[in-house]
């Protein structure tokens, strides 16, 4: 475990000390403070704007650090051959692969951390109160990251950072319409496209289980059952993308 | 007689571009290294040198062939845990201080006391006072030294190192040549390649020759500089330079 801790220190702190963190998280407070602003061009909606644009940005800033950072995340150490002291150690290329998992997904999940404490200041400074029910969306928007790392994972084991940046993005998106592949899939009449149709649904993650945002806007009520059915399912998928990442980088060979 | 490194009939193609036809860079290798000894793998540019060392540490798969390393087969835990490696032209996290790396590798090589031992090394490598600066900002040498204390650092048994003298300033190179013969006083292995004939000279009990992915040549350094004249010694670099022209003609 002390190895895969070491891993998972040295990740944290490879994409602690990028540059583009900081101009992203500058970029990220920027726009939860705007957001406030917005209230007077909405039409008597203003707290639920900018508590959407807050969640929302949150998420957006997020899903693009893991982007950026994830992308690199083996490919890096392989192109520029650090990997080699490291898969040389007494240390199993699955440690390595859990271990900058673990140090990406703290150093996203402490930025989220940190932006959310900032939305709740800026609600608290602008509306004299916090809303506490905002951070539900938290460990919804982990289970996120957890899947999208694991994606980003899986391709930068065999490829560049710009393919593993791309289907991270089009893993996003599509993670993100999977209800319509589904809407799509039951409506159609063609057996074959509701055969794929099925197929992709069940096989893409579907990122929509932990998008929370108009539930927590509009003070809908969560239940337990959609809560457990999220977590399970935000787990099970995280690990079997781990796996395959671990199965890919066992048989890499680093020339 | 224990053996460190045993390579048995190792072969090795690669594919330069997937259109091209693989070309063999190691071709039926075999070689023992003895424990205790310093051996000393000496070839041309492009002969095999650094491909052989890539798949003793379990980098590279063999095509063909079996590697033990002290008993155990490469690339096992087992293995591993004896062997210190120090690549060529290493490449380390510049984003990492110089302690941050050491201790990282110390952790990674299972080290109890990872923190006083990181301070040990790199006052032993000379570079305690870059401690807190990070590797980006480490010169040539300093990385080559860095890196020497990442082999070092959880006391192997067995040191693999790719030139490991190269970018090194004459002071520097003395030191990690000190080094070098202070682990085989403590009866440890190493293995190394080098270009640098005069430092191979100077501290290895033998060496073997590698051209064109075939070894030509393993002896001992005594024998080999009295092969050249019937009453003279040679130098290594005569001698090398020799066997470079024979093997071509």
């Amino acid at each position: 475990m002390h190895r895969i801790w070491a891993i998972c220190e040295n990740a944290f702190k490879e994409g602690l000390r990028q540059r583009i963190l900081i101009i992203l998280l500058i970029f990220a407070v920027l726009i939860l403070v705007i957001s406030v602003f917005l209230g007077p061009f909405t039409l008597g909606e203003a707290p639920k704007i900018a508590r959407d644009i807050g969640l929302a940005a949150t998420s957006f800033f997020s899903v693009l650090i893991v982007i950026i950072i994830g992308s690199t995340l083996i490919h890096k150490d392989i192109e520029k051959r650090t990997i080699y002291t490291v898969v040389t150690k007494p240390v199993r290329r699955s440690e390595i692969i859990i271990g900058k998992f673990l140090g990406l997904f703290f150093l996203v999940a402490m930025i989220q951390g940190g932006m959310t404490l900032i939305q709740q200041l800026v609600l608290y400074i602008f509306e004299g109160s916090f809303d506490l029910s905002l951070l539900f969306a938290l460990p919804y928007s982990f289970m996120e990251i957890m899947i999208l790392i694991g994606i980003l994972l899986v391709f930068s084991s065999f490829s560049s950072p710009t393919l593993s940046a791309i289907m991270g993005v089009i893993f996003y998106v599509i993670g993100h319409a999977t209800p319509d592949i589904k809407l799509f899939a039951d409506q159609t009449e063609a057996v074959i496209l509701k055969y794929c149709a099925n197929a992709f649904y069940y096989i893409l993650p579907n990122l929509e289980n932990f998008n929370l945002r108009i539930d927590l806007v509009h003070k809908l009520p969560l239940y337990p059952d959609q809560i457990l059915f999220s977590v399970c399912y935000g787990f099970i998928y995280t690990i079997f993308l781990i796996y395959l990442a671990i199965i890919i980088f066992e048989r890499r060979e680093f020339k | 007689m224990d053996v460190a490194i045993e390579l048995k009939n190792i072969s090795r193609s690669f594919k330069s571009h997937f259109w091209q036809s693989k070309k063999e860079i190691l071709k039926d290798v075999s070689l023992e290294i003895t424990k205790g000894e310093i051996f000393g793998f000496l070839g041309p540019n492009g002969a095999g040198k650094t491909t052989t060392i890539k798949i003793i540490t379990g980098l590279l798969r063999p095509d063909s062939g079996s590697i033990r390393i002290f008993g155990h087969p490469a690339n096992t835990l087992e293995a591993k845990k004896r062997i210190g490696f120090l690549p060529e032209s290493p490449y380390f996290y510049g984003h990492l201080t110089g302690y941050e790396f050491l201790n990282i590798h110390g952790r990674l090589g299972n080290v109890k006391d990872h923190k006083h031992v990181t301070n040990d090394l790199l006052h032993k490598v000379g570079i305690d006072y870059a401690a807190d600066l990070p590797l980006r900002k480490y010169s040539r040498g300093m990385l080559q030294r860095i890196g020497i204390a990442q082999a070092l650092i959880s006391e192997p048994d067995l040191f693999i190192l790719d030139e490991p003298l190269s970018g090194l300033d004459p002071i520097g190179r003395k030191e990690i040549k000190e080094l070098i013969i202070e682990q085989k006083n403590k009866g440890k292995t190493v293995f190394f390649s080098s270009h640098i004939l005069p430092d191979a000279e100077a501290l290895c009990d033998r060496i073997g020759i590698i051209i064109n992915g075939k070894v030509v040549h393993i002896g001992k350094l005594k024998d080999i500089l009295k092969k050249g004249t019937k009453t003279d010694e040679i130098t290594l670099e005569e001698w090398f330079v020799r066997q470079i022209k024979e093997e071509h003609a």
